[in-house]
């Protein structure tokens, strides 16, 4: 695994990742009690998109060639605008750092997370399959991270469901890992997750912002 | 250090309020909101552990216009947001700077601990609020914010009589523990006392204007000295502050 990869799947990174929790809050409040199976719906849908959207960006800006259009795609397979609103401004999160540690390729302001980590992955070479675990391992973290403040519960069995989520990564790999163009990014919602995500946006009590 | 490719008197005042919950941070943004808003552009942003409560009280109290007061989520880690990974409130402090010609950016905390302080990549100076009701000894006990922050405010003086708390005595722990760094007891229903906080405010923002304000790092707890274990410092247990 490229150490760059490492980096970007740490928690510490300071990129505003504590104030995520991957759409578990009103998940929970809506009366979720199976959270490994929230994991896995998450890595099979919203969460694969995203790790396409960014393998996409990644071989586009290898081409030279722009994001509109994976831009565009994204956008189009993230019908919830409380989500790409949150993508954008943990793109914009990342973009802050990254800009300041690696020269990245330009890109328009705003952009949603994936694109800005593909962007990441361009300057630090980092291959398209390390983007992809980073991405869903990132994703069962925070949601599982996020459960430790929401629920009483041990931490070691949150990492549990970690471990035992991980195979999915290698699932999510071998699906997106090969994925160029805007067209082949699959539109995976849930519009569960989605619904929620709207809901969310506009409580004032929570803990999380998204 | 906040932004090193601007200089610092082309933007606003960034000024943290610090200090447990409930010892009148709010109230003090209020206060400065209310008092200083004819004079000076004022943006405020507030972290919250739970809910947006803060953000709604300091726009219901209609001290400045809604817009201009915007809350953080912090995930349940409120000193992490103001210390280790600042880039939702920098980001929420720009965006109010971008959309408004500020002179001043108040930044409430979300008042978890006695340890917690602000990060100097976030405000240029800071404030951090004890109260009397809180007990004579916390400002004996010290902590970062207490020792070192910008200026100490020991707030709600009205009470001490009811509390049983000596202010003079509480203020002279609080000037000896932080070396002479200010000391400023305060109570809201006291004008001349709310003078001087205002004073000092404007101050701050006239000394960051003409780019003379080095914002000073209360830093992490210093190390100290337990009579049973001797000096040690608070890196030796690392564990005990992570989440
Ligand atoms: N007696 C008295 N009460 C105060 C004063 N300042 C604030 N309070 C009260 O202290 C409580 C907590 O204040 P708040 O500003 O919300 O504290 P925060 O949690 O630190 O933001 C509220 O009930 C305030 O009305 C003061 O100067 N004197
Ligand atoms: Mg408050």
């Amino acid at each position: 695994m490229h150490p760059v990869a490492l980096l970007l799947s740490d928690a510490r990174l300071p990129v505003a990742g504590h104030t995520q929790s991957g759409g578990l809050e009103p998940a929970l409040a809506a009366g979720l009690d199976d959270v490994p199976g929230y994991l896995a719906l998450r890595l099979a849908t919203v969460t694969r998109t995203e790790a396409a959207t960014a393998v996409v960006t990644l071989a586009h800006l290898q081409r030279g060639e722009g994001i509109d259009a994976v831009y565009d795609a994204w956008a189009a397979r993230t019908p919830s605008a409380a989500m790409r609103e949150t993508s954008r401004e943990l793109g914009r999160a990342l973009w802050r750092l990254a800009s300041r540690l690696w020269p990245l390729p330009p890109l328009p302001a705003w952009m949603p997370r994936p694109v800005v980590l593909g962007a990441v992955a361009v300057a630090c070479d980092l291959p398209a399959e390390d983007l992809v675990r980073v991405i869903g391992y990132d994703d069962l973290q925070t949601v599982a991270s996020a459960a430790l403040k929401l629920r009483p519960l041990d931490p070691a069995v949150a990492t549990g469901w970690v471990v035992a989520a991980l195979p999915l990564l290698d699932q999510l790999a071998s699906s997106v890992t090969g994925l160029a163009r805007p067209e082949e990014i699959p539109a995976t919602g849930a519009p569960w997750i989605e619904q929620l995500a709207e809901t969310h946006a506009a409580t004032s009590r929570r803990l999380f912002r998204a | 250090m906040p932004d090193p490719t601007r200089a610092p008197s082309t933007r606003a005042l960034r000024l943290g309020i610090c200090g447990p919950v409930g010892t009148g941070k709010s109230s003090l943004i209020m206060t400065i909101c209310a008092s200083l808003a004819a004079e000076l552009e004022i943006g405020v942003v507030t972290n919250d552990i739970y809910t947006d409560e803060d953000a709604r009280m300091i726009r219901a109290a209609g001290v400045l216009p809604s817009a201009r007061v915007v809350a953080v989520e912090t995930g349940a880690c409120p000193h992490t947001a103001i210390r280790d990974d600042v880039t939702a409130n920098l980001m929420a402090v720009e965006d109010l700077e971008a959309a408004f010609a500020l002179d001043l950016v108040l930044v409430e905390s979300g008042g978890d601990n006695l340890t917690a302080t602000f990060s100097p990549a976030l405000v240029d100076t800071q404030i951090f609020v004890i109260d009397v009701a809180g007990g004579g000894d916390v400002a004996r006990k010290g902590g970062p914010g207490i020792e070192r922050a910008d200026l100490l405010v020991v707030n709600k003086t009205d009470l001490a009589p009811h509390v049983g708390v000596a202010v003079e005595e509480m203020c002279a722990d609080a000037t000896a523990a932080r070396e002479g760094r200010p000391v400023l007891a305060l109570s809201r229903h006291d004008p001349d006392l709310v003078a001087l906080l205002l004073d000092w405010v404007r101050g701050q923002v006239a000394s960051h204007a003409a780019g003379t304000l080095v914002p000073a790092d209360p830093g992490p707890m210093a190390p100290h000295f337990h009579a049973e274990t001797g000096w040690h410092s608070h890196d030796d247990h690392p564990l005990t502050h992570q989440h």
